[in-house]
């Protein structure tokens, strides 16, 4: 029970209740309230199916690097290097591909697979030397980022991008949806499934609940824990590549922003439907929220400093919906 | 800090009373109309089953809840306690089953917690602060120095370090929840004459146990509380076991002891030899039959917990040998103990035997993941299978008020601990360890909890019951074993079974210095 702005025990029930509601729906009421207030402002360019594509078309990397930090942040451990990690492995596909002329699908599959290798780095570091996850983290992210100079001397991978790569998020090859789309499509269908739908999910859900409790009940935290780090280190190389793709180049801090956008994205999705628990689709929610926010800032032209002020008042927002629901569902 | 506040002084009216006190969370009406009066220097007694309400009439009058309607009156005063903190400026004290301390602070420190500090020159005065406090806890009898940390120190210990920073406020009433649930029968002994000394001194106490017969001796009057409602107030000749029994329950309960003997096999499920581990654990050894249920009893920290931890792969013994059905059996860890067939049910039912936030059906089947999943290659939940293993255990274990979707922190203590004992029920373990396993759950609930670990035992499984309780292992148990100080230094068996016996060769096993 802490002192806080809105203490709840001095609320009527109906208050309470009525909070609680709040707290559970704020987001989802926001981003529909955010959808409507641009379309009247702006109903030539924002409410059009085009547009639409367009926005999910940005959200699905911010995405898919923001649905593996969401697994880390179920089973109570932080990640802060799914940014840095994301442009190493940016580098790295273009590296792989341009230098070393390695055919477009094993770069890919040789990347994720390292991205799994820093998850397994992290989780061992976290549960093995018992280190905090936010030292841990941040320690591996900044080697990271040491290695990501170290492969490119800090030069972009420019030239001798092909064009196949490229296609990779600029093609449309289903239904012509863009394939990012699809991509963020099967991840989140992935993630979702696994969480809510397998034993192993089961377990993961339990770990962050009650850590103690899952051990004695014969779950084997640490090798959850090291799950959940390994699935985030996986998404984060994929967002990675896929951005090389995008930017059709390999850029040593590309992708760094994302930490913000995923820790909003996550906690915003936290406070979605289930009293601040983390959760897949309130991850997806919380992304749409963000990557909306952003391109609905951008048709006004709003400037560069407004997107930043955004950024950082969402992020505090999403903490505070998540622990308001948190701290509703408790008392 | 004058340590005798009015002595003798026969007054009638209530130090603390609460008039007609209304409580709902959500839609379940917690508290309805109750009311209870304090005289000063009084131990009155607050009972109640598990849910009866006394939690939240505790949380009213210490400020950590606001009730819907009533009043709370302290010295003929109408109050609004809205904080703990104007709770302890009232003269109140809340001391609870889970002491909370600051780990790596010193005993002083630890009593001065959050009050204003002497000073020199700007510098909190500690010297000065230990001649105040010093005689208090001196007459509190706390034996550990103020200046040592009080990590290691036992619960008794901090029980009377709890009593001493309430005296140190200028507590006119302690509120004590469970006050022995942790202690020995010699360390609550002691607690009580330090009760009696506070009450003659005129401070009162507000009792809460379910040790009926502790009520009785130390209260004079007693508040019974039912579904949240106040019952009875019992008070003079009568003031029985049997009436507050009645009143608990609401009506008389059938006194069947579940002791249903003779159901053990020949095999032995496990087979401890000479099993070690410093410094709690010395060359234990015994066997367990199966459809055997066989308590270990004794004091609070004989060792008990530390062998249950061994035997359920949380920690490694340093010599000895361990045989699961024969085989060589040295889990490194709580999963591999499981997939061993080992099923544990731990002490502390909120901090490690349950997921509190997530569902009664999640809960149960944490110990079942591999019997609700398609098939092994499929490793998908199959909802179908999942609904039938929650309602079949649901149902065996008649957990009250759930739905398999509620989570499982709403339900009372009983149901809880029902819920954790019915994890295993369909995993079927061939070893089930229980640590506690009534400990602060109502009578009815106890009950229903003994008669089902009965029935685990008679489908073959192997129980191993630790219990503080010595009524609970002759009720429970075929054969019990006594520790001390770390080793087996009793075994009881049939007719033998008794809380006499059980208390006696606990103390017996004992060496001179540590018995109070």
């Amino acid at each position: 029970m802490s002192e806080g702005l809105i203490s709840t025990r001095r609320l009527t029930p109906a208050v309470k209740a009525g909070l609680a509601v709040f707290a559970r729906y704020a987001t989802i009421i926001g981003l529909a309230l955010m959808i409507v207030v641009f379309s009247i402002l702006s109903p030539d360019a924002f409410p059009t199916f085009s547009n639409f594509i367009n926005v999910l078309d940005q959200a699905s990397l911010a995405m898919i690097i923001s649905g593996g930090l969401t697994l880390a942040l179920i089973v109570g451990e932080m990640d802060l290097s799914v940014g840095y990690a994301a442009s190493l492995h940016g580098v790295l596909v273009t590296g792989l591909i341009v230098h070393d002329e390695l055919p477009i699908s094993l770069a890919m599959a040789i990347v994720i697979a390292l991205g799994a290798l820093v998850g397994a780095a992290n989780g061992l570091i976290v549960t093995k030397l018992r280190v905090n996850s936010v030292i841990a983290t941040l320690g591996v992210g900044t080697i990271i980022v040491g290695l990501a100079y170290a492969y490119s001397s800090g030069v972009p991978i420019v030239a001798g991008v092909p064009e196949a790569f490229l296609q990779l998020t600029l093609g449309r090859w289903f239904f012509g949806i863009p394939n990012p789309i699809i991509f963020m499509a099967l991840v989140v269908v992935t993630l979702w499934a696994l969480v809510e739908r397998t034993a192993i999910g089961q377990e993961i859900q339990a770990v962050g609940g009650n850590e103690a409790a899952a051990r004695m009940a014969g779950i084997s935290v640490d090798r959850i824990k090291v799950l959940g780090f390994v699935i985030s280190g996986m998404c984060a190389a994929l967002t990675g590549a896929l951005l090389a793709s995008r930017l059709g180049s390999g850029t040593t801090s590309a992708a760094d922003s994302y930490l913000l956008t995923a820790f909003a994205a996550v906690f915003l999705g936290s406070a979605t439907l289930r009293d601040g628990e983390f959760h897949v689709l309130g991850t997806l929610v919380g992304t749409l929220i963000i990557v909306f926010g952003f391109n609905g800032l951008n048709i006004f032209g709003a400037p560069t400093f407004s997107q930043y002020v955004f950024q950082g008042a969402i992020l505090i927002i999403a903490v505070g919906l998540s622990s308001l629901g948190r701290m509703l569902a408790e008392s | 800090m004058d340590d005798a506040p009015q002595p003798g002084t026969p007054t009638a009216s209530p130090l603390v009373s609460v008039k007609a006190i209304s409580k709902a969370f959500g839609g379940a009406q917690a508290l309805r109309e109750v009311s209870l009066s304090i005289l000063p220097g009084e131990v009155h007694g607050l009972v109640g089953a598990n849910g009866a309400g006394k939690s939240t009439l505790i949380r009213i009058v210490a400020g950590l809840t606001q009730p819907d309607s009533g009043d709370v009156v302290i010295d003929g005063r109408r109050v609004t306690i809205n904080s703990p903190h104007l709770a302890n400026e009232l003269g109140m004290s809340f001391i609870h089953q889970e002491l909370a301390f600051v780990p790596g602070m010193t005993v002083l420190e630890n009593i001065m917690l959050g009050l204003p500090k002497k000073t020199r020159f700007g510098v909190v005065d500690w010297p000065a602060i230990a001649r105040d406090v010093a005689p208090i806890a001196k007459r509190v009898g706390v034996r550990a120095p103020l200046s040592v940390n009080v990590n290691g120190l036992s619960t008794a210990e901090n029980w009377l370090i709890s009593i001493t920073r309430a005296l140190v406020r200028n507590a006119r009433l302690i509120v004590m929840d469970e006050p022995t649930a942790a202690l020995s029968t010699a360390e609550s002994e002691r607690l009580f004459g330090i009760i009696r000394e506070l009450s003659r001194s005129g401070v009162a106490v507000l009792y809460v146990s379910h040790r009926l017969d502790e009520i009785l001796e130390l209260c004079r009057r007693v508040t019974v509380l039912r579904d949240g409602r106040m019952v009875v107030e019992l008070t003079g000749p009568a003031l029985t076991r049997q009436a507050l029994v009645e009143a608990i329950v609401g009506g008389a309960v059938e006194s069947q002891p579940n002791h249903a003997g003779a159901c053990a096999l020949d095999e032995i499920a496990i087979s401890v030899r000479g099993v070690s581990r410093a410094p709690k654990v010395k060359n234990v050894s015994f066997d367990l039959k199966k459809g055997e249920v066989l308590g270990l009893g004794g004091l609070v920290d004989a060792g008990r917990s530390e062998l249950a931890r061994m035997l359920f792969g949380a920690d490694r013994p340093d010599t000895g040998e361990m045989r699961l059905e024969g085989k060589r059996f040295a889990p490194r860890s709580p999963s591999q103990a499981v997939k061993a067939g080992i099923g544990f049910v731990p002490e502390e039912r909120r901090a490690e035997g349950l997921i509190l936030s997530k569902s009664v059906g999640l809960n149960l089947c944490l110990a079942n993941l591999n019997s609700i999943i398609v098939s092994p290659m499929l490793p998908l939940i199959s909802g179908r299978r999942r609904d039938a293993l929650v309602s079949r255990t649901i149902q065996a274990l008649a957990i009250k008020g759930a739905s398999a979707d509620a989570p499982v922190g709403r339900l009372s203590g009983g149901n809880q601990q029902k819920v954790v004992i019915g994890r295993w029920l369909q995993a079927e373990p061939k070893v089930l360890i229980l640590d506690e396993p009534t400990r602060g759950v109502d009578v009815g609930a106890r009950a229903e909890i003994h008669k089902l670990i009965r029935g685990l035992a008679r489908q073959g499984m192997a129980v191993l019951v630790i219990s503080s309780d010595p009524e609970e292992l002759p009720d429970l148990c075929d054969r019990a074993l006594i520790m001390a100080e770390g080793r087996i230094v009793g075994e009881l068996a049939g007719g033998a079974l008794t809380r006499h016996a059980i208390i006696s060769a606990s103390y017996a096993g004992i060496t001179e210095q540590s018995v109070a």
